[in-house]
Parts: structure tokens; sequence; C-alpha cells
């Protein structure tokens, strides 16, 4: 289960340096030999060291790397990146609204 | 703006469409707002200023009466929607009036309103997130994506474990009970609760996180 750098980043925010995983002002190392394959990020460390769960679906082959736990929601005040389509599926960046004052009314039709 | 936090977005398209609003109406298939900003009900809101910062994490986000807490029950109606009633009348209720006179305070004055949080304030009202909790936005990740790749019954099995691990997760329940049963997300086999069963086992107060403002 291996992601390259860069797809931990997009997915996660979270960057590999030399000092292990990085996100704003935060490291976390990693174990020894882990960073032997710098091209690769064995996922299975990451969430073992972020406190992320990785869950399965073995039938489909499929994982999902949930969001670190044991802290808050928001590690930051900074409204994270999200991008979400209209109606007619055209995407929407949230961060467009720069220079608004915005309020993100979620509502649901059930 | 708003996002509808509706797996189907044709679910969601007659009020957004019938809405003759101009403000950008999005719709949020695979619930990401709830694992980025910890909607876990609706309505709910979050602030943000204009330099994309928070300045009021999600929150519960009334602005007018529901016309539910003033039914008057009859007896005449079927025993479980007199029941589902009795439950929504104990949901705690905000005073629409006060949100929304904050929020126009805020996009008045901006910082200088006494609604608009630090963002050290914004982080640490954020929801706690335990391992659970984590585990269940995995979960459900897994369960809207197969959802859409129309295996339901697999989705299902994900939906069930993060109802589980986080039974306060109203949007994770009530839009897979919705799919299953319209209008009453009532009893069914494939899952552990319904509406009612739940809000009577977790209490009516614990439907909307307490508003602080």
């Amino acid at each position: 289960m291996e992601l390259t750098p860069a797809e931990l980043a997009d997915q996660t925010g979270w960057e590999l340096k030399p000092e292990g995983l990085c996100r704003d002002q935060r490291c976390v190392p990693l174990p020894a030999g882990a960073d032997d394959a710098p091209d690769v990020v064995d996922v299975r460390i990451v969430a073992d060291r972020l406190r992320m769960p990785l869950v399965a679906d073995d039938r489909h082959g499929l994982w999902a790397l949930g969001p670190e736990a044991d802290g808050h929601v928001l590690d930051s005040a900074e409204l994270p990146p999200i991008v979400l389509a209209d109606v007619n599926g055209t995407p929407f960046d949230l961060a467009s609204l720069r220079g608004n004052k915005v309020l993100i009314s979620a509502w649901a039709s059930w | 703006m708003t996002v509808a936090v509706d797996l189907e977005v044709d679910a969601a398209r007659p009020w957004i469409e019938g809405s003759g609003a101009e403000h950008p109406q999005l719709v949020d298939t695979a619930h990401s707002l709830d694992e980025l900003l910890g909607i876990i009900n609706v309505p709910m809101g979050v602030w943000v200023d204009e330099e994309g910062t928070i300045v009021r994490p999600a929150e519960v986000a009334v602005i007018e009466r529901s016309e539910w807490a003033d039914i008057e029950i009859s007896d005449d109606w079927p025993a479980v929607v007199r029941d589902m009633l009795e439950q929504v009348k104990r949901i705690p209720r905000y005073d629409p009036d006060r949100y929304v006179d904050a929020l126009r305070d805020w996009t008045e004055r901006g910082a200088e309103s006494p609604f608009a949080l630090t963002p050290a304030e914004v982080v640490a009202r954020s929801a706690p997130r335990p391992i659970e909790e984590a585990e269940a936005a995995a979960r459900f990740e897994l369960g809207q994506h197969l959802h859409h790749a129309g295996f339901e019954d697999d989705a299902r099995t994900h939906f069930r474990e993060a109802h589980r691990l986080h039974p306060d997760n109203w949007t994770y329940k009530r839009n897979a009970w919705e799919l299953l049963d319209p209008g009453t997300q009532g009893p069914s086999d494939h899952y552990d609760g319904d509406w009612l069963s739940d809000i009577k086992r977790l209490g009516p107060e614990r439907y909307y996180p307490p508003l602080e403002l």
C-alpha cells in the first residue's frame, strides 16, 4: 500500500521531508528504514504515525485513509482546500470566494 | 453559499433549481464537509472571512423558527408520527434572530465583531475527533464510493459501521436511512438504527451540538 510523496501531500497535506512527515510547523519522525525508498511512502506507516485509521473493503480492493485522530476536526483556522460541484457537475473551488465574507450553509434534502 | 450534504444530486436538485438564488449552490455527494469541517447534522454553518480564515467553526445555523416545534400533535395521526413529533419538540431550539443578528454584526464589523473568533478559539471550538470518529469518516468514504459505484449492499456495510462509530453524526445516518425509507427514515433490515430509535436512545438534546453565541 504505497503512494508517491506527491500523492501523499495532495491527499493529506503531509509532506515527506528529511525530518519525517511534515505539515505546517509539525514534523513527525518516521521509523528507521521507512524512508529507504524516497520515491514511495508506505501508507500503513503513515497511518500508524499520524493516528489516521486505514480501513479496507477486501471485496472491492479499496482502502480509505481517515483523518488524524485525537485532536480536533480543525487543526488550523485556515479553510482547507474544498472543491465541490453544482447540480450540473461543474466544479467550484471555495477558494475562489477569497475577498468575500462567506457563510457556508450546510443543508440537505433529507 | 449553500452546500447540500446529499449523496444524490437529484435529491437536492428541486430545491436548488427552484430557489432562484444567485449565490453558489453546491452538492456534497461524498459528505466531505463532515470530515473537513465537522458538519454532523443540518442546518449547520461555518463563517469564513475575506482571507479564507474560519472565524466560526461548524455550529447550528438556524435562521427561522421550525414549524415542527410548534405543531399541535393530533390524536388522529399514526402513532409513529406522533412519537416522532414528540421527539422533534424536545430538540433544543435556538433563537434564530440571535444567529442572524450575530451574522449581520460580523458582516458589518468583521474582526471587531465579538462573534468573530480568533484562530485559536476556532480550533479549540471545533469538535474533538477521537479515533472512532476518524474511522467513521474513513468508513463513510468507502460507503459513499461503493454507493456511487452501484454496490449498494456493500456500501451499507460501511455506512452501518460509520453509524456505530460516530452515533452523533446524523448526516451519515439520516442520508443512508433516507435512501431506504424516504421521509420517515424508519427501521430496516440493513441498519441497526433508525431516526426514531436513535433519537430516543441518544436523547433529543444531543441532536445538535450546543450553540455558543
